[in-house]
């Protein structure tokens, strides 16, 4: 999934801001039942609130870089990871 | 529909709601506890009773929730204009509609069609009667949910989590301890004046209507030993909202339910518990919840 699709998909959510961490509750037709919603830390949060239809995932690790104390490898890493998640998590509901 | 032939009032979590018809109404055994003597309050709810199942209302709706598994629907949700139409199918016949029903925008006023069985009509016929009470929860500032709920005298304790995780055991055991059980399975939790209460609600059985304060919260799970973790922030709001009844359609359902839940979890403990099921969980549990 690209950051393109993540901005699309976000329609698809509602957030919930609360003690620096995000909620995301998907909006769904159906009964499905989660173990828990999903809650994005500080660095995936910036991913959600920073991504927009034309960014690509180099230049979101370069933002990231800029941000946090981390190296553009990791930043990638955590890219992909929640990318993979919101997938799985639209997957379910 | 002012003057009609049966109305009576049902107190269920200190709500009234008000069931009008000019047919003759049963009521399942559960609900029969829970009516409360006519008066010339207002009430919070009203449920206008009619006969003759029509589903043509339905046809100009768009189709916005289904509540199935893979072998059956139970439910369905349409959209109509700012109303909401309700199906409802027969669990025991395939496809076949048992009710349906019409909640208006104000979220107050439903009216039910069902049929004429022996002379009366079933209007909260399961599982219509938990549908209306979540619908109500929607309204105000509380929430349905799966958990059990044990009373200490002072305090309610809830235990939730999914099925088969030990919500029936953990009653057992807080029976056994001396507890009152509110009910171990649906359970309603209201915010009044910043404090939270839980109520039973009607079920299959008859039970008095109870109420107690609520102190504290237990995701509950099996484990090869006691084990306890309180929980706070976005954690414990996810964690626990995953258990209420949810028909997660609508943006603002979702928004209410997450303020209801954030400010619960200010007030209210919220654990995370891995339980042996044996009564040394009951001591475990007063230890830590203090």
């Amino acid at each position: 999934m690209q950051l393109k699709k993540l901005v699309e998909l976000k329609s698809r959510f509602v957030a919930r801001e609360v003690d620096n961490e995000l909620i995301l509750v998907p909006l769904t037709n159906n009964v499905a039942q989660m173990s828990e919603l999903f809650t994005l830390n500080e660095t995936a949060k910036f991913i959600w609130e920073n991504a927009t239809d034309t960014m690509t995932i180099p230049e979101m690790e370069d933002l990231m870089t800029d941000t946090f104390n981390i190296d553009a490898a990791t930043a990638g890493k955590d890219i992909i990871a929640f990318l993979k998640n919101i997938e799985n998590l639209l997957k379910k509901s | 529909m002012q003057n009609c032939r049966y109305s009576f009032n049902l107190g269920i979590a200190d709500y009234t709601i008000r069931l009008l018809s000019d047919s003759e109404i049963k009521l399942e055994e559960g609900y029969l506890p829970f009516v409360i003597p006519e008066s010339i309050q207002v009430p919070d709810f009203t449920i206008e009773c009619l006969t003759e199942i029509n589903t043509a209302q339905f046809e100009a709706g768009d189709l916005v929730f289904e509540a199935k598994n893979d072998k059956q629907r139970f439910y369905s949700i349409y959209s109509i204009g700012s109303e909401l139409g309700f199906v409802v199918y027969n669990q025991q016949k395939e496809d076949e509609i048992q009710q349906v029903a019409l909640l208006d925008r104000t979220f107050t006023h439903w009216k039910v069609w069902s049929e004429i069985i022996e002379n009366a009509i079933i209007p909260l016929k399961y599982p219509l009667g938990p549908i209306i009470m979540h619908y109500i929860t929607l309204k105000t500032s509380a929430v349905m949910m799966h958990a059990s709920a044990a009373f200490d005298g002072n305090n309610a304790r809830l235990f939730t989590g999914f099925s088969g995780v030990g919500k029936s055991t953990i009653s057992r055991l807080m029976a056994d301890a001396g507890n009152q059980i509110i009910n171990d399975d649906r359970i309603i939790i209201r915010n009044i004046d910043s404090s939270y209460f839980v109520y039973n609600t009607p079920m299959y059985y008859a039970d008095k209507p109870k109420k107690a304060l609520l102190k504290s919260v237990f995701l509950i799970s099996h484990s090869p030993e006691n084990k306890i973790k309180k929980l706070s922030g976005a954690t414990a709001i996810s964690k626990v909202m995953a258990f209420c009844i949810q028909n997660n359609f609508d943006k603002q359902f979702i928004q209410n339910r997450l303020t209801f839940f954030g400010e619960l979890c200010k007030t209210v403990s919220i654990f995370e518990l891995g339980f042996v099921p044996n009564e040394q969980v009951v001591h475990f549990i007063k230890e830590h919840d203090v």
